[in-house]
């Protein structure tokens, strides 16, 4: 008898295992396809908008980028009810499809340079579908695994699929940087940057092997043989009281907040890193990329905490020190990273110009680097191009003579370190908020309305709140630019919004959500 | 705790209610001040995907709260 109940409890772990990994490979390889266009923002910018205002064409990506987020509650809408009808695992290997049909696509697309507005419009066009095949994969994934682990142990099961977000940006940052490294800065930001999409062709036609051979959830399948399944899973989520109000309080209570904490810890520390301490692309890519990987497994050690301790602990613990650390670690991040404060070695300085002609274009290059007595170098390239005719450019207006200035600061290894770890706190932060929230919201709604319920205020709290978080926070710290060529006042002031969203969301969610552990049972 | 979340009902409705003027304003002023492409971009992004989201969802929710849907602690 013990023997018999210890054989189907392995074929039961083994089981679930199975599931697990078939459905976090597809789900990592779509994160993995939607952030590899958020890595190389700044390469697209370039390529598929005009030069001459590198300010609105990066402005102008960013809202693209935004654009893949703003759409995903509409893919959590029609393919959370195709899941609810048809069922979770045919709806979840469509999305698939159309994500690895849509990035390889923006791999083949020619630059502005060759076929103008075409270029950005139909890069649009591809980044909605990316957003819409993503609304319907993530709460397929999720609900799918949800309904194969066991009750007591589906924080931790649901985990796992919660590590895949993280680890597909790991993924497209790595690729980005062997293929950068493999090809060298010119020809990977001449046709290089193609690559990393065009690899997730390959990539998905795996995906799709594995998940073509697993089977329909169980708890699905159930309700099916008993025809108790909904014909509008739409207008049952959210045209009943009683499951509108748990959508709400999902998002304004869970997945608004999450979002922001998500998307702050990750993405914006990238861009903080990037821009406003302008460390250079390689070591700021290795510091996300280093405190992604140590962070990774707490996802899972908090997913399995909210088992024994609840959900709502958790989540609301990530929050509130996240609303109240931020400002402290990003001055610190700053202190570190930027020169502003850094004492010059001045006789270390060395400062080189170059001129030269470019058909009827004069180019004048200023090379400066500087080391700092903490061991920081920097390097600024000024490059100003004018027409040779002195008439032609005394015609040219103001800003089209504006110098383009790049400028890059290298860390040495010991604040190299301490600046991983400062990301590294975010991580874990993320880790925090993130762990619990699937398990979480797969108690909170039935299985005939589960995967349309759960997957729209998902992708509202990431997809919009989260998702706006870069262009938000960007637009934040321009305002406080004194003039066009001046630096912004407050480097900080992007913290602003992701602070007050997650407080907002901590209060709601402290005072109205119940702490739930292990003892839900979902039907 | 019912108190607290009926009362607060009424400050997650009233700040529903309150961000739609004050978005509609700020981006007036800003586009009218700097009409620029990016300005456009931006508000059009805020005024049309954020803020009705932020108002529907905080003023149903204030609403749900003040009438004690979420007593239970849900």
């Amino acid at each position: 008898m013990a023997q018999n109940f210890s054989a189907s409890h392995t074929e039961e772990v083994t089981s679930t295992r199975r599931v697990i990994a078939a459905s976090s490979v597809g789900t990592l390889i779509e994160w993995y396809d939607f952030y590899i266009f958020g890595s190389l923002a700044k390469i697209i910018s370039e390529q598929f908008f005009p030069k001459d205002n590198p300010t609105a064409a990066l402005l102008a990506t960013l809202a693209t980028f935004a654009a893949g987020f703003v759409v995903r509650p509409f893919g959590a809408l029609f393919f959370g009810r195709l899941g609810d009808i048809i069922g979770r695992k045919y709806t979840f290997l469509v999305t698939l499809v159309i994500m690895g049909g849509s990035t390889f696509v923006i791999g083949l697309i020619p630059g502005y340079a060759q076929i103008g507005f075409f270029a950005p419009a139909i890069v649009f066009v591809l980044r909605l579908l990316q957003g819409l095949a993503l609304g319907g994969e993530y709460g397929g994934a999720t609900t799918y695994v949800a309904e194969h682990s066991p009750s007591n142990q589906r924080g931790y099961w649901t985990s796992y699929i919660q590590t895949t977000a993280t680890f597909g940006l790991f993924v497209s940052l790595g690729v980005i940087l062997i293929v950068r490294q493999s090809l060298g800065l010119e020809k990977f930001n001449d046709w290089g940057w193609r690559v990393p999409f065009l690899l997730s062709i390959f990539l998905v036609a795996i995906s799709v092997f594995i998940r073509m051979k697993m089977s329909e959830s169980p708890m699905f399948s159930k309700l099916k043989k008993e025809g108790k399944t909904s014909s509008n899973p739409l207008a049952e989520s959210f045209k009943q009281k009683d499951n509108l109000k748990m959508v709400l309080l999902a998002l304004l209570g869970a997945t608004a907040g999450q979002g922001v904490v998500w998307y702050t810890g990750q993405f914006y520390a990238l861009s903080f890193l990037q821009n406003a301490c302008n460390i250079e692309f390689v070591q700021s890519n290795i510091i996300i990329s280093v405190a992604l990987v140590v962070g990774t497994p707490f996802f899972v050690v908090f997913g399995a905490l909210s088992d024994k301790i609840g959900r709502k602990r958790i989540m609301m613990a990530g929050m509130l020190i996240a609303v109240l650390t931020y400002q402290p670690i990003y001055k610190m991040m700053y202190g570190l990273g930027s020169v502003k404060n850094k004492v010059e070695i001045k006789e270390k300085t060395v400062v080189e110009h170059k001129a030269e002609i470019k058909g009827a274009d004069s180019l004048k290059t200023t090379t400066t680097m500087k080391v700092f007595e903490d061991g920081t170098t920097y390097k600024e390239v000024k490059k100003e191009k004018f027409p040779v005719d002195p008439a032609k450019k005394a015609a040219l207006p103001k800003d089209k003579l504006k110098p383009e200035i790049k400028k890059e600061t290298t860390l040495p290894q010991d604040i190299f370190v301490k600046m991983i770890g400062l990301v590294l706190i975010q991580v874990i932060y993320v880790t925090m908020v993130y762990g619990p929230i699937a398990a979480f919201l797969v108690e909170l709604f039935p299985t005939r309305i589960r995967y349309t319920s759960m997957s729209l205020p998902y992708h509202i709290g990431n997809g919009v709140f989260g998702g706006l978080v870069p262009l938000i926070s960007t637009r934040l710290v321009e305002a406080t630019r004194p003039g066009p060529d001046l630096p912004p006042a407050d480097p900080l002031a992007g913290l602003m919004y992701p602070i007050l969203v997650a407080a907002v969301c901590f209060v709601i969610g402290t005072v109205y959500i119940k702490n739930k552990t292990n003892t839900i049972d979902v039907e | 705790m019912s108190a607290i979340q009926k009362i607060l009902g009424i400050v997650w409705a009233a700040l529903g209610v309150g961000i739609i003027p004050l978005a509609i304003k700020r981006a007036m002023t800003e586009i009218a001040a700097k009409p620029s492409e990016e300005n456009w971009i931006f508000w059009s992004i805020v005024l049309v995907v954020l803020m009705p989201i932020i108002a529907f969802s905080l003023i149903t929710f204030g609403v749900f709260a003040i009438k004690g849907e979420y007593q239970s602690g849900d």
